[in-house]
């Protein structure tokens, strides 16, 4: 899939639009970034919050921002609800997250409907859709400059 | 042999953080027993107000000078720069990412675009980081390398140094001038919020200028844009930022990297922007609703999109320039 080496997911998840997979769990849902969002930005260097445990977020608000070896992002809430606490462990070693994307890596718990997003199977369509406004996208930012 | 001496100056952290705090001590504890080099402590550079007495010490150095701030390489010269401390910029090596082979061969420098500053003074302004590390002893070996850089310069080019005067608080304080004593220089500002331009990144192109409906951008004699009346300027408020087409205004205490000036341009720094990938908005829509929430605090009406959005960036999105190298090492041998 797009690219030389696949970016391999994991089934039974709930999967979003900005690139979090979900996790149902007794506080809600645990999220995390899908091995997808790893390869765009490979290794994690700095991971920021703007939100706090606690915080009650709207879907696609700004919660916080992400500094890798090659890319930077605001990153945004995949569905609304509340914040229930957020990984200490990936905040002072960001580098589980490209070690175990999908299990120590998970960045927050929310209270929130674990139902929402899309399965596995979705996402990957909805990846392969993307792909080429995508492609347009990254393509443009490089060549603003130019064209 | 050249009696000159490298001056240093520690920028201090706003707040309290003891660990901030703490760093800074142990560099200035290390600098003060460096030959060659004077130490002068000053509070954060963003917040110095033109009468302040740190800002009239920095005003009264010359010659090289050795930055040390909390504040990305980029923001600190091009904030010196606004308050004329101008000089060009050292190149330094602490932590700075080395690229991979790959990337040297392929590497396509960007040429800079921009207008450039108003005054080449003849000396070099070095900014430290000081979140690259919480080792002191890389700060001094990096002070060091450049004092070692700076008397190869001074021997090969002696400058005049009779008339270098460099006023400082530093162990020699009793034979210089109390001009600048330590508790005036160290005197706490209050907290200030305005934009800093990277002229070599900005085209003039004004686009600021008609975004911002609070009166902080002007044109001076040269016909250039410049940040007028930095006081007028929103506190929080990037939007400006968002706006400019070649990402040359920067906020410093900004908590994205890229608006409070992380590097853009060179080798080391390129880095895709990925947030309207992971969900963000348009920015100038982002731009726009921050700044009708100003407009609306100051009890004006909000205009939306309808004033000062420029009408180029169909297809485009603002965000750190970025080279095709980066791509194609992201994306793996994308076929295009």
């Amino acid at each position: 899939m797009m690219g030389k080496y696949a970016a391999v997911m994991m089934p039974g998840l709930r999967y979003h639009r900005t690139h979090f997979w979900s996790r149902p769990s007794d506080a809600g849902s645990t999220f995390g970034f899908t091995s997808y969002a790893i390869r765009l930005m490979q290794d994690v260097y700095f991971l920021d919050w703007q939100v706090n445990a606690g915080d009650k977020v709207k879907l696609l608000e700004q919660i916080g921002h992400i500094e890798t070896s090659k890319a930077v992002s605001d990153l945004f809430a995949p569905v609304a609800g509340m914040v229930k606490s957020f990984n200490q462990e990936v905040l002072s070693d960001p580098s589980l997250i490209n070690v175990d994307g999908f299990g120590k890596g998970w960045l927050f718990e929310m209270e929130c409907d674990a139902t929402a997003g899309m399965d596995v199977h979705e996402y990957m369509k909805f990846l392969e859709d993307n792909w080429e406004k995508t492609q347009r996208m990254l393509k443009g930012k490089i060549n603003s400059g130019d064209d | 042999m050249s009696q000159r001496k490298l001056q240093v100056v520690l920028s201090q952290a706003q707040g309290r953080d003891p660990v901030r705090r703490g760093l800074e001590e142990e560099i200035a504890a290390s600098l003060l027993l460096e030959p060659g080099v004077d130490l002068g402590i000053v509070p954060h550079l963003y917040d110095l107000n033109p009468g302040h007495t740190g800002r009239l010490f920095m005003e009264n150095i010359h010659g090289d000078m050795v930055v040390l701030s909390w504040l990305y390489p980029r923001a600190a010269y091009w904030l010196l720069d606004r308050n004329g401390i101008g000089g060009k910029l050292g190149e330094t090596s602490i932590l700075a990412e080395q690229p991979s082979e790959e990337e040297e061969e392929n590497g396509e420098e960007q040429k800079p675009t921009g207008i450039g500053s108003v005054k080449e003074v003849n000396r070099t302004i070095y900014c430290l980081d000081l979140r690259d590390t919480r080792d002191h002893r890389k700060y001094l070996e990096e002070i060091r390398r450049i004092l070692a850089e700076c008397k190869d310069r001074w021997n090969t080019a002696p400058d005049k140094p009779s008339s270098v005067i460099q006023l400082g608080i530093t162990k020699k304080v009793e034979e210089q001038s109390q001009a600048f004593s330590q508790d005036d220089m160290l005197k706490a500002p209050s907290r200030r919020w305005y934009p800093v331009i990277d002229y070599s990144r900005c085209t003039n192109c004004m686009e600021c200028l008609d975004f911002c409906l609070f009166g902080v951008y002007g044109v001076d004699s040269l016909s250039r844009i410049f940040v007028d009346n930095q006081d007028s300027c929103k506190k929080g408020c990037p939007a400006c930022s968002r706006v400019c087409p070649e990402q040359a205004i920067m906020f410093p205490d900004y908590k994205s990297p890229a608006i409070a000036g992380a590097p853009v341009g060179g080798i080391s720094g390129l880095k895709i922007d990925l947030t309207k990938l992971f969900g963000g908005g348009d920015a100038l829509v982002v731009a726009a609703q921050e700044r009708d929430a100003e407009l609306v605090k100051d009890g004006r009406d909000a205009v939306g999109l309808a004033v000062g959005i420029p009408k180029r960036q169909t297809g485009k999105q603002s965000g750190p320039k970025d080279d095709l190298d980066n791509l194609m090492d992201a994306l793996d041998n994308l076929e295009v």
